[in-house]
């Protein structure tokens, strides 16, 4: 499965894998809004911000043609409104859809392939956000994998079973047999879940998760979030001066 | 439809940001309250019951297909306030592994999907989930969760000023009513199979009271779809009626400031001037968020 690769990708040993999340989290947010709220020049600001990016792939060490690839999932969606804006007359707009929503995509995959999830949800934990939320999505993270796989093979037990689509307005056989294969698979969920509840008592779970992390916000840390609220802001400022 | 960063205009996602923070954190709360401890893990399985169901092609005909998107039947199963902390959990993994909609827009998809559109497919199903129409009733709330979700982010991009004609529009709707009424039989089908395994499966609706307020919901949300179908279809007969009422001024400069912001071509230095007082308005906010969550903590806690 293809999120795999962003598993593999964020346990590197980079100086940007590194930072501690928080120092990431803040960093990407200021892109996000800085680029979001752009409005004159938008043309070479996007271009300097896409350097600003590829910069930190490299310095990651990430493959680069493949981050630039994972972005462009953005692309079919956007796609679409910049077409209807381009049709209406606008063609600005549709470039600045376009741009932001891409270059929005590939700030947050430069955050999620070099910090772990866990860490990053242990990151917004000390920033603020419910606890509860955070483990619910690290538990969905988790079981993502084993979910999915008993989805496929149930799929393919269904394929297997009714054949191929037949070509008739509704089938209803075919509708009930995919709903009650969907009621199974919800009942195994709900089967492993109780499972895995009683293995964590077992193994004396507390109510919340330890990472080992043990990172610290540090010196680093927070230079590093300087370097980029400079770099960010600075960037937008230099371009709309100058254009 | 998950929407991206860069497509909301910054009042709409920002309003939308500080809407959705309490009210998710009030529905962890809730949740939290009002399940075990042993239903952590069951949530976040159920997030990739969620995720893995869109494995799971409905056939509709002629060689199509359609999947099932969840919050509805989410919220029969583990109750509005697990679903929607679920729910939010699914479009967080969504927007940060799967880069599905946006992280400046996760607010605008929370309050769309997990909010708006859950308690919206929870109404009937409370309303007249026990009685002789819980058939209909689980239909309809299926249908209307993902009416109601994709209605409203159709109105938070027009309202951020993205073009759409109304030819446009018009086909979106359609598209729209379709695949709602493609997830309400979805969500029926998994529903009686779901009965059928195991009737514990589903929490029982409420029979009593809070009718009434049932009612005007539903009223509400038919309301607002018909308004919008309606403005699609007659544009230049709300402009009518607005000239006719004497709202059409307030109602021009209210739908054209965001799009305005993209045109000021201007101004050099107000920007700088913006974005720091959006900065800065948004760390306060964040700053009250954390203040006002340690206090009721404490308070629960004393």
């Amino acid at each position: 499965m293809h999120h795999v690769v962003l598993d593999r990708w964020s346990r590197g040993g980079s100086a940007l894998h590194r930072r501690d999340a928080r120092a990431k989290t803040i960093a990407v947010l200021v892109f996000l809004i800085a680029l979001g709220t752009a409005q004159r020049a938008f043309l070479p600001l996007s271009l300097f911000y896409l350097g600003i990016l590829a910069a930190a792939i490299l310095a990651a060490g990430l493959p680069i043609v493949a981050a630039l690839k994972r972005a462009a999932v953005v692309l079919p969606f956007t796609a679409v409104f910049a077409a209807i804006s381009l049709a209406a007359g606008e063609p600005m707009r549709a470039a600045a859809l376009v741009g932001k929503s891409y270059l929005s995509a590939l700030a947050v995959l430069v955050l999620v392939s070099t910090t772990p999830l866990p860490e990053l949800l242990g990151g917004l934990e000390r920033m603020g956000v419910p606890r509860y939320l955070l483990m619910v999505a690290q538990f969905l993270y988790r079981y993502l994998f084993v979910i999915s796989e008993e989805a496929q093979h149930m799929r393919a037990a269904l394929q297997a079973k009714s054949g191929t689509l037949k070509r008739t307005l509704w089938d209803r056989a075919k509708f009930g047999a995919a709903g009650r294969a969907l009621g199974v698979l919800f009942a195994r969920s709900y089967a492993h879940a109780e499972g895995i509840h009683q293995a964590m008592l077992a193994r004396g779970f507390q109510g919340h998760f330890l990472t080992l992390s043990g990172r610290a916000f540090g010196r680093a840390d927070a230079f590093f979030v300087a370097a980029a609220l400079v770099i960010v802001v600075g960037a937008r400022a230099a371009v709309e001066a100058w254009i | 439809m998950h929407i991206p960063d860069g497509f909301l205009a910054t009042p709409v996602w920002a309003t939308l940001d500080v809407t959705a923070a309490p009210v998710v954190g009030y529905l962890a709360r809730r949740a939290q309250r009002g399940l075990e401890q042993s239903k952590v893990p069951l949530l976040g399985v159920m997030g990739a019951f969620v995720f893995a169901a869109q494995m799971i092609n409905f056939p509709v005909g002629m060689g199509t297909s359609g999947h099932l998107v969840g919050a509805a039947l989410l919220a029969y199963t583990l109750g509005p306030a697990a679903a929607g902390v679920v729910l939010t959990a699914i479009l967080a993994v969504q927007a940060l592994v799967f880069q599905d909609g946006g992280i400046l827009a996760l607010g605008a998809n929370v309050i769309n999907m997990a909010i708006v559109g859950m308690l919206a497919g929870y109404l009937p199903y409370s309303l007249w989930g026990a009685g002789r129409w819980r058939r209909q009733a689980i239909f309809l709330g299926g249908f209307l969760s993902l009416l109601t979700s994709a209605v409203l982010a159709l109105s938070e991009l027009l309202l951020s000023g993205v073009a759409m004609p109304a030819a446009v529009l018009r086909i979106s709707l359609g598209l729209f009513v379709i695949s709602a009424v493609l997830e309400g039989a979805i969500t029926l089908a998994i529903i009686q199979a779901l009965a059928s395994i195991n009737p514990d499966f589903l929490r029982q609706p409420r029979s009593d009271g809070a009718r009434t307020l049932g009612w005007i919901g539903v009223a509400a949300i038919f309301l607002a779809v018909a308004g919008v179908a309606i403005a699609s279809a007659y544009p230049d007969g709300i402009q009518k009626l607005a000239d006719a009422t004497g709202i059409s001024s307030q109602a021009k400069t209210l739908l054209r400031t965001p799009l305005a912001d993209y045109q000021l071509g201007t101004m050099h230095s107000v920007w700088v001037r913006k974005a720091g007082a959006g900065l800065a308005g948004l760390s306060l906010i964040y700053g009250a968020l954390l203040l006002g969550g340690k206090l009721l903590a404490r308070k629960r806690g004393a």
